[in-house]
């Protein structure tokens, strides 16, 4: 056609075959982007962290983890231990407490956002509305507000006085808490948890073959109401027998010796060689997968990166293991004997008492002031207004999440329910929940990460949760990055459990829906 | 060749665009008898359900309307102490630069509104059912609240011998509450006298514009300002004001009197211009060739603007709105003390000389045969600026930083250059683009270096709602950009690219933003170089920023997900480049896909500023829970301010979660 | 497998007169794999200046990968592919210019459904072929006037029917001015009524001397347009010849069993 055009398929042709020159390759150009930008994070990084030591050391602070173990003289306001004796407890006292706020949080938020979310959906008008007023009014408020609103709340209820409650002697409510009676673990616990356990397995096969039997047949064989009973006959008998299991202790003493004589070169060696071993188990089945009969495929930039990413981790364990904390597989080797040595102690021939108490609550009054003693299980305002908000708060969310599912279920099928004849609550249950919960399930399991997350809101009204903790510790050391460290990990291990729960839920859905 | 199968052209083309027709056209009101037998008690079941939570309800607006009215409440606090919640201890005389600031807010929003607003009307029906309803509440609420407290001459509650209150008879009660009543029987009747006078036909179909009500609320609450004695209470001169039964300050009511009038003005003003855009494309429409444009899909009956009308006016306005966060912030609120000898001897001939220099190597990067030695060059400019920030960071030279700035813009502006290559008007465009650039660069420096000459009592001149304003907005403009970048990283066909974008996203999703907030209030100065500081507001806009940019990156990229790959082989087939090919064709429908999801994050983001609160920032939720109860006049009053807080956030979240809602439709209806 | 696939080049001279024009695409062994399956085995193929080239088979036997290879939408991995004497390689220049010169039409018709339909047209010319925007416009009402819709300009994509989409896209590609123009089974996602006033624009299109190459189930089509057929059967090449020879006397079986199965 016209002149240049001509002139440069000329200059192409005559370069048939040839390499372009390097910032013409498309995948050299892909790749220096990507790796000058990966440097760039690095370096940008190890400016950050250099500079951070500086700062450190020019104020005469060393990045260490000694507080772990150091006694920090710190008191905790509530949890399993108010008196820690080290860092590392008073952090695990919150850990436990943010734990334990975010379990019972999300099994309340849970019910209470299905409920409000089928509520929305009734064909009763005054229900319909007075659930959406509920969505509308607590999702638009900022959870802090509405912990802070609970706490003002709370705190104009009543002086601890004696003898007040509703149910008199057994449950105290003022504006100290709640106090109820304390349920705990008590000696014969883990002999009555074998005999549990068995009753478990022997449930469990019981149920399979009554299943498998009724599938046969067709005969109504009741699998689920003899599973219950054997669970349960093994309970009430385990109850007086569970001493039998008393012997468990010795064998269990000598595995924790066993266990605590593995050198430590050992587990290291086993470590590495774990890793290195997955490693190319995990490549040498990439290649396999990727030949072809022809021969190896090409591989893309991923497939590369794959290969890569999976050599520098597996190298990255070694280095750890041997050479960067070889501490790491004494402790091991020491925590797993001392667990096992802690698990033998709970058996013997002393343990006879049942294998689970409750105590009243009591209250003393050490001064002036009248307050919640030890013995009942004392729920603080801080506690009830942080749990109260992120509930409330979480619940709406999930209303509207579930209320989102139900509708996304296509309208013939709730038509095609009741075409067969089945009740508007059945159809509900087996037809239009099933479908839905997989729509519903992967938002709510995020509304759970963030009721998780928002437990840290604690700070605000004086919880003791990980984060209120972790800010007294290092007030106490100064050991701030450290502590903040151990949020990160502790809150990124709760994300990854959350999700890996959902997902499993979600994959086995799946499934069933096949 | 036969022709599409459209309906023929719009009707309202020509109507009043602020009325639309009905929207889905909805069945025959029920009379009002068997609407409550069909709707509340159409069998045991559902009646049992009825009364459950018509009791739950009533219990729940007892307990509030007790609270608030109680003798013990004193809302006094959360009056007197208004203008503290919402600009903290900003100085009196100085307040014309607050009405400035809301004046210029005032100004868009009228101006944005009229051009692009398209609302629709309200149904008799539905007015009705607000006013009637408004009524039954009210009624309800007179009769479940809880009898006053008596009280004696020197007006001390009345306590029997017990100790308990002593409070007045029910009778009695009902008695005195009779302007209650009054505003009860006078909603009623205004429903029942609409309701009597239209029949269900013209109830429905007959429309009062939103614009009324939105305009005409306020007006009404503007206007009552200076007839109903609200009571006069403030802090003036630092003295505590308290008097009852008299009218609001002359320098609230004028003010706001103003403020509304500004909003209509302008509101006027933008409807004027889009009226004129949509004259004149009309006109242009009735030549014989071009076919009207209208909507096929589109429910609202609202007229479409032509494509191209207003464009220049919608760009400016957005540019403005862009900008005025920064203006209003620190030239207005902050009123900088400008040193002009260092502006004329220093940033003027710096500014000058970057521009120029920088239009010539744009100009130079932008001819049609740069090719890749453009390109080089452009990645020179690059590593030049970065190993300015390095040289900075080891303090081998130093540089203004604006300088060094500037050098990173035009080094951005050069990779950009082969977009804009070969005809001259885009090339000016680039170049144009350059000289906004330095210009706002050169200005915001020195503004932002210039010391206030606001005198507060803390280094913090603004506080309160406003500051909860100031970092949503920051916060939200910030990172948006970043969560765009992010997100095109993690959808990348690129593993490191993915692979740290993935790994940034998930750790900071994993973490509570508390702990961050404390992270950089806290811990960030250790991380910095010495010398260099950032002030504590900063800090914690960064961490709001880095948050919020993992939350918007998921939120777009639900979008980007959502593309199909038709698109991008499209764009790639026709030979564009892969920036053009996203900004262009993958942006635009990604980001449009996910507007409902970034509304939503900013409202998160909105009700997460009340976060400032823990690390020692006096937001407005400070000020409510910490500040006013440590008042020698307010001593412990904390309950009042948090509902009233709790009001003002829900308002403003509510609002942009209804606005939200609308706009799913909208986008759910015109999938063009 | 029965018969030997007629591998080699094939570039089987139809007539002189086509022999003698230039090479505009030229294949040569080209293979492609997806993970472990080979969507192209050894393709050798050369399409002269201003040929129609239609290319025939059964769904998945290679027809789409080997059109959007040439236009690099999908890199082969081994073999050449030069287009209008450009390697295709990984040389960003080469592949931005093929691009450029290669227009391309999509069995989706893939308009971009935030544009109006002119700008889908001048989005490329601008910033591509940096024409000035009047420019590209009055190109692009050209064109549109050409595949038969010039009132269409300011509508959305969505607001018109399959085959007026189809042809904005034509359009689209055209606007590039491209040397070739490849057709990515153009018609079948059209409704039977809207397939005829999309083959009339190819039709028309073919007649003005553009170099096509078509993939395309219209068998109306490809015996009255195309100077060559091309047939194949998973990812190889099995038969070429005029469209006289392909639908009269084919030469081997595959071939003959398709033909039994689609005519």
């Amino acid at each position: 056609m016209s002149d240049p055009r001509e002139a440069a398929r000329d200059a192409s042709l005559s370069a048939l075959g040839t390499r372009p020159p390097f910032y013409r390759d498309a995948t050299v150009v892909r790749w220096i982007a990507q790796v000058g930008t990966l440097i760039l994070v690095l370096a940008a990084m190890w400016f950050l962290a250099t500079e951070a030591g500086d700062s450190l050391r020019a104020r005469g602070a060393n990045i260490d983890f000694d507080f772990i173990s150091d006694y920090i003289g710190i008191q905790v306001g509530s949890g399993i231990d108010t008196n820690p004796d080290s860092g590392g407890r008073a952090l695990w006292v919150g850990m436990v407490n943010t734990i334990r706020m975010a379990a019972a949080g999300i099994a309340l938020a849970s019910v209470i956002g299905v409920l409000v979310g089928l509520a929305r959906l009734s064909s009763n008008w005054p229900l319909r509305r007075l659930a959406g007023v509920y969505v509308e009014a607590l999702r638009n408020i900022p959870l802090l507000v509405q912990i802070l609103v609970y706490a003002a709340v709370l705190a104009t209820l009543p002086n601890v006085s004696f003898g007040m409650g509703p149910i008199s002697g057994w449950i105290h409510v003022s504006n100290k808490g709640l106090s109820i009676p304390r349920v705990f673990v008590a000696d014969g616990f883990y002999q009555w948890a074998v005999i549990m356990l068995i009753g478990a397995v022997v449930a469990r096969i019981t149920y399979r073959r009554l299943a498998e039997q009724r599938e046969q047949t067709g005969a109504q064989t009741n699998a689920g109401a003899w599973a219950t009973g054997i669970v349960a006959v093994f309970a009430i008998v385990g109850w007086w027998v569970h001493p039998i299991f008393g012997w468990l202790g010795s064998p269990l003493g000598s595995l924790a010796d066993g266990v605590g004589a593995i050198p430590q070169g050992v587990v290291q060696l086993i470590a590495a060689l774990a890793a290195l071993a997955v490693a190319v188990w995990w490549i040498r089945r990439f290649l396999a997968q990727h030949r072809t009969p022809a021969g190896l495929t090409r591989l893309t930039d991923d497939d590369w990166f794959r290969m890569i990413f999976a050599v520098v981790a597996a190298a990255i364990v070694v280095l750890f293991v041997t050479v960067l904390w070889p501490g790491l597989s004494s402790w091991v080797v020491n925590s797993s004997s001392d667990g096992l040595g802690v698990l033998a102690d709970k058996f013997g021939n002393g343990r006879t008492g049942p294998p689970i108490d409750a105590m009243r609550p009591d209250i003393v009054q050490p001064g002036n002031f009248a307050n919640y003693g030890p013995a009942g299980l004392n729920l603080s305002i801080g506690f009830a207004a942080v749990y109260f908000g992120v509930v409330f708060y979480t619940a709406a969310f999930i209303a509207e999440i579930v209320r989102g599912g139900i509708l996304a279920v296509p309208k013939g099928q709730s038509e095609a329910a009741q075409a067969v004849g089945l009740r508007r609550s059945t159809a509900l249950r087996r037809v239009i929940l099933p479908q839905a919960l997989r729509v519903i399930l992967p938002p709510v399991g995020n509304q759970y990460l963030n009721l998780t997350k928002n437990t840290s809101l604690a700070i605000a009204v004086g919880y003791s949760d990980l984060v209120q903790i972790g800010q007294t510790v290092y007030n106490q050391t100064g050991k701030t990055l450290q502590v903040m460290a151990v949020w990160m990990l502790f809150y990124l291990a709760c994300s990854l459990t959350i999700s890996a729960v959902v997902n499993f839920f979600n994959i086995r859905m799946r499934i069933v829906e096949r | 060749m036969t022709d599409p199968m459209l309906p023929p052209a719009s009707t309202a083309m020509g109507a009043e665009p602020v009325i639309p027709a009905a929207s889905p056209p909805d069945r025959p009101s029920l009379p009002p008898g068997r609407w409550i037998r069909e709707n509340l008690f159409p069998n045991t079941r559902n009646s049992i359900l009825t009364i459950f939570a018509i009791l739950i309800a009533l219990f729940a607006y007892r307990g509030l309307l007790n609270f608030m009215f109680s003798e013990e409440r004193s809302w006094i606090a959360v009056r007197t102490n208004l203008r503290l919640m919402f600009t903290q201890a900003y100085p009196e005389h100085q307040y014309i630069r607050v009405w400035v600031t809301v004046g210029t807010i005032m100004v868009l929003a009228g101006v944005s509104a009229g051009i692009w607003a398209r609302w629709g009307g309200v149904t008799v029906k539905r007015l009705m059912g607000w006013l009637m309803s408004g009524g039954v509440l009210t009624a309800a609420g007179v009769l479940v609240r809880e009898p006053s407290v008596l009280t004696d001459a020197a007006g001390e509650s009345v306590r029997d011998d017990a100790g308990e209150l002593v409070r007045e008879s029910f009778a009695a009660a009902m008695a005195d509450r009779w302007v209650w009543w009054a505003i009860a029987i006078a909603l009623l009747a205004l429903g029942l006298v609409l309701w009597t006078s239209l029949d269900d036909l013209r109830r429905r179909t007959i429309e009062i514009p939103v614009a009324w009500l939105i305009f005409g609320l306020p007006a009404l609450l503007v206007a009552s300002t200076w007839v109903v004695r609200y009571g006069h209470y403030g802090f003036t001169e630092g003295e505590f004001i308290a008097e009852p039964g008299q009218l609001v300050a002359m320098t609230t009511r004028v003010p706001w009197t103003f403020m509304w009038l500004i909003l209509v003005a302008s509101f006027a003003l933008g409807r004027a211009a889009r009226d004129r855009a949509i004259a004149s494309a009309q006109a242009a429409e009735e030549t014989p060739n071009g076919g009207p444009s209208d909507e096929g899909a589109d429910d609202d009956a609202v007229p479409e603007l032509p494509r191209g009308a207003l464009a220049r006016t919608r760009t400016s306005v957005n540019l403005l709105w862009v900008l005025s966060p920064f203006f209003l912030y620190w030239v207005v609120m902050r009123d900088p003390e400008i040193d002009y000898a260092h502006v004329f001897s220093t940033m003027l001939p710096m500014g000058l000389a970057f521009g120029a220099a920088g239009a010539a190597v744009l100009w130079l990067l932008t001819r049609s045969d740069a090719g890749e030695v453009g390109r080089l060059a452009a990645i020179g400019l690059l590593l030049l600026a970065a190993f300015h920030w390095v040289a900075a960071y080891f303090g081998w030279y130093s540089m203004l930083q604006v300088a060094r700035i500037a050098f990173l813009l035009l080094a951005v502006a050069g990779l950009l250059a082969p977009n804009f290559a070969g005809v001259a008007a885009q090339r000016r465009r680039l170049v144009g683009a350059w000289l906004f650039m330095v210009l706002i660069a050169f200005y915001g420096a020195t503004v932002i270096n210039s010391p206030s000459t606001v005198e507060t009592p803390t280094d913090m001149f603004i506080g309160g709602f406003s500051v909860t304003l100031l970092v949503s907005v920051l916060t939200i403009m910030l990172s948006f950009p970043i969560g765009v970048l992010l997100a095109l990283a993690r959808t990348s066909r690129q593993p490191i690219f993915r692979v740290l974008s993935t790994i940034y996203i998930e750790v900071i999703r994993g973490v509570p933003l508390i702990t961050l907030l404390l992270f950089f209030s806290g811990v960030l100065p250790l991380f910095l170089p010495d010398g260099m500081e950032l002030a504590e507001l900063a800090a914690a806009i960064l961490g709001y920023t880095l948050f919020s940019a993992a939350y918007l990156a998921e939120n777009v990229r639900g979008g980007l997900q959502s593309i199909r790959r038709g698109q991008y082989e499209a764009a790639d087939a026709v030979g564009l480049t892969t920036t053009q090919r996203t900004g262009f064709i993958v942006l635009p429908q990604s980001l449009r896909v996910s507007i409902p999801p970034l509304v939503g994050q900013v409202i998160a983001t909105f009700k997460e500023t009340s976060l400032l609160a823990i690390i020692g920032l006096f937001d407005f939720l400070r000020m409510a829970n910490s500040v006013i109860p440590n008042q020698s006049q307010f001593l412990g009053v904390r309950r009042e301010n948090l509902l009233f807080v709790s009001v003002v956030y829900w308002v403003v979240a509510f609002a942009m979660s209804k606005y939200s809602q609308r706009l799913e439709q909208r986008v759910g209806l015109g999938q063009r | 497998m029965s018969t030997q696939p007629a591998h080699g080049d094939a570039t089987i001279a139809v007539s002189d007169e086509l022999a003698a024009r230039d090479d505009m695409i030229v294949c040569r062994e080209v293979d492609k794999w997806f993970g472990d399956f080979q969507a192209l085995s050894g393709i050798s193929a050369t399409i002269k200046e201003q040929e129609i080239v239609v290319v025939l088979g059964p769904s998945g036997s290679g027809k789409s990968t080997w059109i959007r290879c040439i236009n690099r939408l999908e890199a082969h991995q081994s073999g050449q592919i030069i287009v209008d004497g450009i390697e295709l390689t990984n040389d960003l220049r080469n592949i931005e210019k093929i691009r450029s010169e290669v227009g391309m039409v999509f069995q989706q018709f893939n308009l971009f459904p935030h544009l109006t339909v002119l700008d889908n047209i001048t989005l490329a010319p601008i910033w591509v072929r940096k024409k000035s925007r009047p420019e590209a416009e009055e190109l692009a009402e050209s064109l549109l006037e050409r595949v038969g819709i010039p009132e269409q300009a300011q509508k959305f994509p969505g607001q018109l029917s399959g085959g007026q989409q189809q042809r904005v896209a034509i359009a689209r590609a055209l606007a590039m001015e491209p040397r070739v123009m490849l057709f990515d089974e153009p018609t079948s996602a059209l409704d039977p009524e809207m397939i005829k006033e999309v083959l009339d624009v190819m039709e028309e299109l073919a007649r003005s001397g553009m170099t096509m190459m078509v993939v395309t189930h219209e068998m109306g089509f490809a015996r009255e347009v195309a100077d060559r057929i091309i047939f194949m059967e998973e990812g190889e090449i099995v038969e070429v010849g005029t469209p006289h020879h392909f639908f009269t006397e084919p030469a081997e079986e595959r071939t003959k069993l398709f033909l039994s199965q689609v005519l």
